[in-house]
């Protein structure tokens, strides 16, 4: 609880509290509506929480009722969230189906190979930029935040040329293998902002005992940057796992769909009445891993975009 | 073996073979390096650094030119070319720039259209994300009891929005027919007559603005009615060099507005070297005069026939463009010279006197211009097609049977688009929460000595000082609304596809459906440039936001 001691250095209460997460301290919180201390405001300050809580939460629950109910019920008009008997069938369904279980393994295969290409290629582009001094290191720095500018748009058509030429349509190639080239200006930045933090005599002691620069990044720095590489990972993992764009143009087989698309082509079926149960299905199967991820790593994600927007 | 198998080992082995060609790579481009370095002279200890600093930073290196740089290149090429997929490619010059930009034939239309959804997403989506997102800050910042929890929950929608799967629900919640949605509006209105009644006026007030804003992406003429925004405009900026107290911030607002008309004219003046128009405009030859003001256009009232009102108007219409000259040297005069208190309240004072008398003559005359449409039509025995949606939205107050059509009709669309970003704006929450912790607390303490209120508090101090992030967010949801892809392709259907439609949609759709490689890759160039210049914009007015 090393938050409670920021508050009683008498830092910046409300936020250092509000960081705490209703840790004990009752005598140092202070409402700006404080004056006259109403205990109806604070209600209903909780009431407005509540509501705006339902609003954000409502979606997710809705997909979830909707995945237990049966077609009768999905072709009603709607009123209820839960079916009247939860239809755990739909689940065994879509667990029985052949391309639901190779769109899943695409889609894990494929994480897995851009955050191992990815992740491990950011930091050794990050320690360079950050760890080592090197002529021209501030030129080629400014070029690579220089691509921040550059929209992604700008270079999605003769990519696809290029990928069309190499004959990399229908294959993982034009997901997976751009990322072993430090794909991502923002999250090399957000690394070396964190490897600029760590000591200087890290370095020095080690070029002392004979330590190759490799040898330092592996030893000394990637142990201690841990924090920030689980950041960027997180990052990278939901930003690909959601990834529809990049599979929606290369992919264009069902056997080699990922679960974006597997999910998003299930819309298009031209069926009367719409099968939601079974598109809801799959999108709550989807869903799980990265819910699981976010709620396990959610420090991770306010640190990171601290970190990434402060700097604006 | 399972063809999903094949493609994985596949993809494994050629993630091997990246793998061992960056390292060499890499290798190389370090010797190549440390290569320069020894010919220029440089030590062992240099050479080292050299090799080293290169070869670490190679995989990024590499990946720049092959990814980055060569395609942009390319695709700029391309752009000057007719290239389609799997044919020759022929250089056409500036034709593709051409139809996209003056919105010639069916694909300049769309493009045009998708231009003016993306504006309407900046300019009605940004504002309500950047509302909810600043609200949500606020509320989680106040130091109570659960407040992690309430964060968590707010922010959530941003690691979802991402994907098609909760895309999907809502498409099914929204739907006009039985969704979960409208039914539980209907029977919320039944039960309590009075939000009924504002249910229905929220659906009007949509419908409304809808239609209108559907009528002006058809390019019906809007007459007079085009000036009343930007004199408004006018009036804000005046006022506040009027009235505003800090002299260095009026100075640095004064020369924002002469640097951003100055951009805008040399972005206009561009686009219509390259459409072909004249360099100089037709209203540069008639400058209003001062009772051109009162009344806008005193040739609608004279003009009869339907094809005067249609395309009339801007030939023969007077413009107030000096007033615009006007304040742009006013505001040079107070950005660039020391101007006396007195004289720059009298001058600010004036011209936005005049923004205002434009702003009401344009207004009236506005609704008389609209009358001469139908007056004109009735002669013509032809139905008025001018703003037909939105004269058959505002005509009638909907009944208690009408429903919000979300997804399936163009009225709807964009609004159901907007309230999807809305429910995924944590992400600039979390950016507030980081810039309101950086408020001294003493600020707000001393404030409480002077008896300020929370709200005072609020506007004086907290708004204030966390402007650069508001500025960052504003910026990032510009960009994004340019962006807006992923919500466009799940919720779009044959009949709303050309109302959602989005830059990037447009794009997409025109390269990877059609292969039309050479028109697409100007459609990028546009877009990229658009992107770079509110990038620019961010750059360069970030500092003042601060006012420190």
């Amino acid at each position: 609880m090393s938050d409670v001691s920021v508050v009683s250095k008498g830092g910046n209460a409300a936020t250092a509290a509000a960081h705490a997460g209703g840790a004990p301290g009752q005598e140092r919180r202070r409402v700006f509506w404080r004056r006259g201390g109403k205990a109806t405001a604070v209600t209903l300050f909780y009431a407005v929480l509540i509501a705006a809580c339902i609003f954000f939460l409502f979606p997710v629950a809705w997909m979830g009722g909707t995945s237990l109910k049966t077609i009768d019920e999905v072709s009603q008009a709607q009123l209820s969230l839960f079916p009247e008997t939860p239809q755990w069938s739909n689940y065994t369904k879509q667990l029985g189906e052949r391309n639901f279980y190779r769109a899943y393994g695409n889609s894990i295969y494929t994480v897995l190979v851009v955050l191992l290409g990815t992740v491990s290629s950011l930091t050794v582009v990050a320690f360079a930029f950050s760890r080592l001094q090197w002529p021209g290191r501030n030129v080629v720095f400014a070029l690579m935040l220089g691509t921040l500018m550059l929209p992604a748009q700008a270079t999605l058509v003769p990519q696809y040329v290029l990928f069309y030429e190499l004959g990399w349509l229908r294959t993982f190639n034009p997901i997976t293998l751009p990322g072993f080239f430090a794909g991502g200006a923002s999250l090399v930045f957000l690394l070396r902002q964190f490897m600029l933090t760590l000591p200087r005599e890290l370095d020095e002691s080690a070029a002392i005992d004979g330590a190759n620069p490799l040898q330092m990044l592996w030893l000394i720095i990637l142990p201690l940057s841990r924090p920030a590489i689980a950041t960027v990972t997180v990052f990278l993992f939901v930003g690909q796992w959601n990834n529809l764009v990049q599979p929606l143009l290369y992919l264009q087989k069902a056997e080699l769909f990922t679960m974006p698309i597997y999910v998003a082509q299930k819309n298009n079926l031209q069926e009367s009445p719409i099968p939601w149960h079974d598109i809801m299905t799959a999108s709550v199967l989807f869903v799980i891993p990265v819910l699981v991820i976010f709620i396990l790593t959610q420090r991770y994600f306010t640190e990171g975009i601290a970190l990434t927007g402060s700097k604006g | 073996m399972d063809p999903a198998v094949v493609a994985r080992l596949h993809n494994f082995y050629w993630s091997l073979g990246t793998v061992a060609f960056i390292v060499v790579g890499s290798y190389l481009v370090g010797r190549l390096a440390q290569g320069v370095a020894g010919a220029r002279g440089a030590g062992v200890l240099q050479r080292r650094r050299v090799f080293w600093g290169y070869a670490l930073v190679s995989p990024w290196l590499i990946g720049f030119v092959i990814f980055v740089v060569g395609p942009a290149l390319l695709s700029l090429y391309y752009s000057f070319t007719d290239y389609k997929l799997g044919r020759s490619i022929e250089w056409i010059g500036l034709e593709n720039y051409k139809t996209l930009l003056g919105g010639l034939g069916a694909q300049g239309r769309r493009f045009m259209q998708a231009m003016y959804n993306s504006f309407y997403y900046a300019l009605v989506g940004v504002p309500l994300q950047i509302g909810t997102a600043l609200a949500m800050a606020v509320m989680v910042a106040q130091p109570l009891r659960g407040m992690p929890f309430f964060r968590l929950v707010f922010y959530m929608p941003v690691i979802l929005a991402g994907g098609p799967a909760i895309l999907l629900a809502w498409r099914y919640m929204l739907a006009s027919n039985g969704g979960f949605i409208n039914v539980s509006l209907q029977r919320f209105a039944e039960l309590i007559p009075p939000f009924g009644w504002l249910y229905r006026s929220f659906i009007f007030a949509v419908e409304s603005f809808n239609a209108f804003f559907i009528g002006v992406t058809r390019s019906d003429p809007v007459g007079p009615l085009m000036y009343v925004l930007p004199a408004l405009l006018g009036v804000l900026v005046c006022a506040a060099l009027a009235f505003g107290s800090a002299e260095a911030t009026r100075r640095q607002v004064a020369r924002t507005v002469v640097e951003v008309l100055g951009a805008i004219l040399v972005v206009v003046l561009g686009v219509r070297a390259i459409t072909g128009g004249s360099f100089v405009p037709h209203v540069l030859e008639r400058l209003g005069t001062f009772t051109d003001l009162l009344t806008q256009r005193t040739s609608v009232r004279e003009a009869g026939s339907l094809d005067y009102l249609r395309t009339g108007f801007a030939e023969h219409a007077a413009s107030p463009l000096w007033l615009l000259g006007l304040l742009v040297a006013a505001c040079a005069l107070v950005g660039y010279t020391r101007l006396g208190d007195g004289g720059r309240k009298w001058l600010f004072g004036g011209v936005g006197l005049l923004f205002g008398l434009l702003a009401l003559g344009s207004t009236v005359d506005g609704v008389r211009y609209f009358q001469a449409f139908d007056a004109a039509s009735a002669a013509a025995g032809t139905a008025n097609h001018h703003f037909s949606l939105f004269r058959q939205v505002v005509a009638q107050f909907p009944d208690a049977n009408r429903v919000p059509l979300w997804l399936s009709s163009e009225l709807w669309s964009k609004p159901s688009l907007v309230l999807i970003t809305m429910w995924s704006s944590g992400a600039g929450m979390l950016i507030f929460l980081a810039a309101l912790k950086g408020v001294p607390r003493s600020m707000y303490e001393a404030a409480s000595v002077d008896g300020a209120t929370g709200w005072q508090k609020f506007f004086r101090i907290t708004l204030p000082m966390i402007s650069p992030a508001m500025f960052y967010n504003v910026v990032i949801g510009l960009i994004a609304a340019l962006q807006t892809f992923e919500s466009v392709y799940i919720i779009q259907n044959t009949q709303t596809e050309q109302s959602l439609a989005s830059a990037a949609y447009f794009l997409f759709v025109r390269t990877f459906r059609q292969l039309e490689i050479g028109q697409g890759a100007a459609a990028s160039w546009i877009l990229a440039v658009l992107i770079v210049l509110l990038t620019v914009a961010q750059f360069r007015y970030s500092r003042w936001v601060h006012y420190e």
